[in-house]
């Protein structure tokens, strides 16, 4: 209940939507679950179930972007119309993250992973479980489901683990994200005047604000999550040490990552198909996974990035070689290779960025051409004032930070030393504060996907 | 759970005097002098205070003030006479100057320039023409000592009264105990000066759940028509002679200074009719090629102060030939 209060509480109407979706599923996969043993009848119902959730997801979200792009494909062949079909949708909160929660639970049901709950109350909470339930991570039924229906008690090192997580979520958003964000907003809605250097440090730092933006939610949702007894799987594994793209993939956004694994390309045969079969399936799952994002040509380009990013090191067999361990993982120090390989992925990733932050195709591509062609340093002026050496210094002691703590991303603070921590914790106290600004828009990125 | 809640506590306080700690360790907080309203109704400060004024989350503006004995910022004390030629230089927080040390101030820049002359600084933030033309009624008998009297006239906001009511309930209020404690606690003065408190306090008083849509403040500025323009100048205008009736004003020894750019033409045109001075900074503001305010608030800069020190230096010559 508290959780659909919630939800409600920034717009009542759009909880029709989220108890559309609990009901669907709720049935659906009942009804899956009867129809086992008649795979068509089940699967019947897992189309039901899909064409419910991605029926409310294509009307809310994609609804005016197929439509302007219809209009417009019409255009470039000669035929003019009037785009008088586009309507004035809010896109929900959060509705991307649900309905692919929700569809989660029908498909393991369907895959014959899970048993379907008889328990409403639980598998409501499920789907709308307050942590996580506007930016993630999305769960899957099998992990979550089974922890409201089992019977939670106080853990002490729990709850405190997660209360140190909170911190360490609100150190990321509100430090480097929030802090970050009028400089990149500053250059990227006058990038035409800007030089190189300037627009190379734009798109840097937007790397670093949508990382700490989303990782530092997602800490928060984890760490609250703790409090009431619940561990939510981990969505963020330092994705800025990885040593190449596939990499990468296994360190950013894991929840949807593997919940496009486990339910597109896995069932489309995965790598067990040919070479061909199995590129055409990584470039459906990351042409999709950027129309996930957000119902413009940018975000499906920026996943056309990453699917050429990646086929190479597919190709090559090295997308599993670093599944299981991460940069130096038995020395303290990296060697010369793994920096020049965490190096070359972060600018690959970071230059991808343009087109995941220009608001559209048209923006990225003149952002990129004013790299070219004014090729200049020019040292870049805070748009309030604000000495820029301060953020450098941030962001250096971010990096060093998050590399001490790499080989665990729940635990920030694992220092033996009680006198450490405390100095930490007041070290990240007086941080939020030492970058706090009244006038930045503090709403997270990920909320409008 | 007792003992998460118990250490939750334990670590809490723990954190926030560390935090207190390092606050006062980098002197993050601003000092604000004491107020109040001696016994002529006039607000000030507390005589005999220094100490250092903060600008900015990272000290971004760090600089010494100094209150002298009659309760004003500045590197003299007031003590007029027959031999030395003094300047007053009456103003808000601008002439103030908690923005720069004060002993690099406008009245140090003039008196540089004109070494006989001495510039009495009378600033006090939130002070408009009432309080200005107040405070020379007030103590009528020092201004009879001061050759030369000089109002900073910010057109827009200073003559938005025709009588001055000294404010004691601002002073009650920064006397009262939850301001005493937010001075003596120096993280609860830092939060509250760069405004990290705000979200708090719009939490507990319920504001957080009025607006939705506008998570924060936007500065929308509604211009006014024409017609509420001449009315407002016309009740500026008003306001002024209420004020030359009730506290009088020596045109002989008395000048604005102030921005032609922000005055209205009705007004310049009536001082103009009625001989009385003004310095205009407007066109030394205009020429300047580097930028006249601070990064990180409205205020002149040091670049602006030299020209503000320059103009009234070039008007007291022109003035006072003797001086030369």
């Amino acid at each position: 209940m508290a959780s659909y209060v919630f939800y409600g509480w920034w717009d009542w109407r759009f909880l029709f939507l989220i108890i559309f979706s609990t009901l669907l599923d709720f049935y659906a996969g009942q009804q899956i679950y009867k129809q086992i043993h008649r795979p068509k009848k089940a699967r019947y119902w897992l189309w039901l179930s899909m064409a419910g959730n991605i029926g409310v997801l294509g009307f809310f979200k994609y609804y005016n972007f197929f439509v302007d792009s219809f209009v417009d494909l019409f255009a470039n062949f000669g035929y003019e119309m009037n785009s008088t079909w586009t309507l004035r949708i809010i896109l929900p909160v959060g509705i991307s993250f649900y309905t692919f929660q929700t569809m989660s639970y029908s498909f393991d049901i369907y895959y014959k992973k899970l048993k379907p709950t008889k328990n409403f109350i639980a598998f409501a909470a499920f789907v709308a479980f307050f942590p996580q339930l506007v930016a993630g991570p999305i769960e899957r039924a099998s992990n979550l489901l089974k922890q409201i229906n089992s019977k939670r008690t106080f853990k002490y090192q729990q709850a405190s683990s997660g209360l140190k997580l909170i911190l360490w979520g609100f150190f990321k958003k509100l430090v480097i994200a929030d802090a970050l964000a009028p400089i990149v907003d500053d250059i990227f809605a006058n990038y035409a005047d800007y030089p190189a250097s300037t627009l190379i440090l734009g798109v840097t730092l937007f790397s670093f604000q949508v990382y700490g933006d989303f990782s530092g939610y997602t800490d928060i949702a984890i760490g609250t999550a703790k409090l009431f007894g619940v561990e939510l799987m981990s969505n963020f594994k330092f994705p800025n040490f990885s040593r190449n793209v596939a990499e990468y993939w296994q360190r950013w956004h894991i929840s949807l990552s593997t919940w496009f694994r486990h339910y597109l390309y896995i069932p489309m045969g995965g790598s067990r198909v040919s070479k061909l079969k199995s590129v055409r399936n990584i470039i459906v799952i990351f042409l999709i996974s950027g129309l996930w994002h957000g119902a413009n040509w940018t975000f499906v380009f920026w996943g056309a990035i990453h699917a050429l990013l990646y086929i190479p090191v597919f190709l090559m067999g090295r997308n599993r070689l670093y599944a299981n361990n991460v940069i130096a993982q038995n020395s303290w120090l990296p060697s010369i290779k793994e920096i020049g390989q965490v190096l070359l992925t972060f600018s690959l990733v970071t230059f991808s960025r343009v087109f995941f932050r220009s608001p559209s195709i048209s923006d990225a591509f003149a952002y990129l051409k004013q790299i070219y062609r004014n090729f200049n340093y020019a040292p870049y002026v805070h748009p309030m004032g604000y000495r820029m050496l301060d953020f450098y210094v941030l962001l250096a002691i971010f990096v060093c930070y998050e590399y001490l703590i790499r080989k665990d991303e729940r635990s920030p603070f694992k220092f033996k030393s009680p006198v450490v921590r405390l100095l930490i914790y007041a070290l990240i106290i007086l941080s939020m504060m030492l970058f706090y600004d009244d006038g930045v828009n503090r709403s997270f990125i990920y909320f409008q996907f | 759970m007792k003992k998460f809640i118990l250490k939750s506590i334990i670590y809490g306080f723990l954190i926030l005097l560390l935090v207190e700690v390092f606050v006062r360790a980098f002197h993050l907080y601003t000092e604000d002098p004491p107020r109040y309203i001696d016994a002529y109704g006039v607000e000030k400060r507390v005589p005999h205070h220094e100490g250092y004024a903060v600008t900015g989350n990272r000290n971004q503006n760090f600089s010494k003030f100094h209150i002298n004995a009659s309760g004003f910022n500045s590197h003299r004390e007031f003590n007029p006479s027959e031999h030395t030629f003094e300047v007053a230089l009456i103003g808000d927080s601008f002439i103030e100057g908690f923005h720069q040390d004060f002993y690099n101030s406008i009245g140090k820049k003039i008196e540089a320039q004109l070494p006989q002359v001495h510039v009495y600084q009378y600033g006090y933030a939130g002070y408009d023409l009432a309080n200005q033309m107040h405070l020379v009624h007030a103590y009528e008998e020092q201004f009879m000592a001061i050759d030369e009297i000089i109002y900073y006239l910010n057109y827009e906001s200073d003559l938005d009264r025709g009588v001055y009511e000294p404010n004691y309930d601002r002073i009650n209020m920064l006397r009262s105990t939850p301001f005493k404690i937010r001075d003596q606690i120096k993280i609860l003065a830092y939060g509250s000066k760069i405004g990290v408190l705000e979200p708090l306090k719009r939490l507990v008083s319920g504001q957080a759940f009025e607006n939705k849509n506008e998570g924060y403040e936007t500065n929308k500025v509604t211009p006014y028509s024409i017609k509420e323009q001449r009315l407002k100048d016309l009740q500026r205008l008003e306001n002024f002679k209420s004020l030359m009736r009730l506290y009088g004003f020596d045109k002989t020894k008395t000048t604005f200074l102030l921005d032609s750019r922000t005055t209205s033409d009705s007004f310049l045109a009536y001082c103009q009719q009625e001989n009385i001075a003004y310095i205009d900074f407007a066109p030394a503001f205009k020429a300047s090629k580097t930028s006249t305010n601070l990064i990180y608030d409205w205020h002149w800069n040091n670049h602006g102060r030299e020209l503000i020190a320059k103009v009234i230096s070039n008007y007291i010559n022109s003035k006072h030939k003797q001086l030369k």
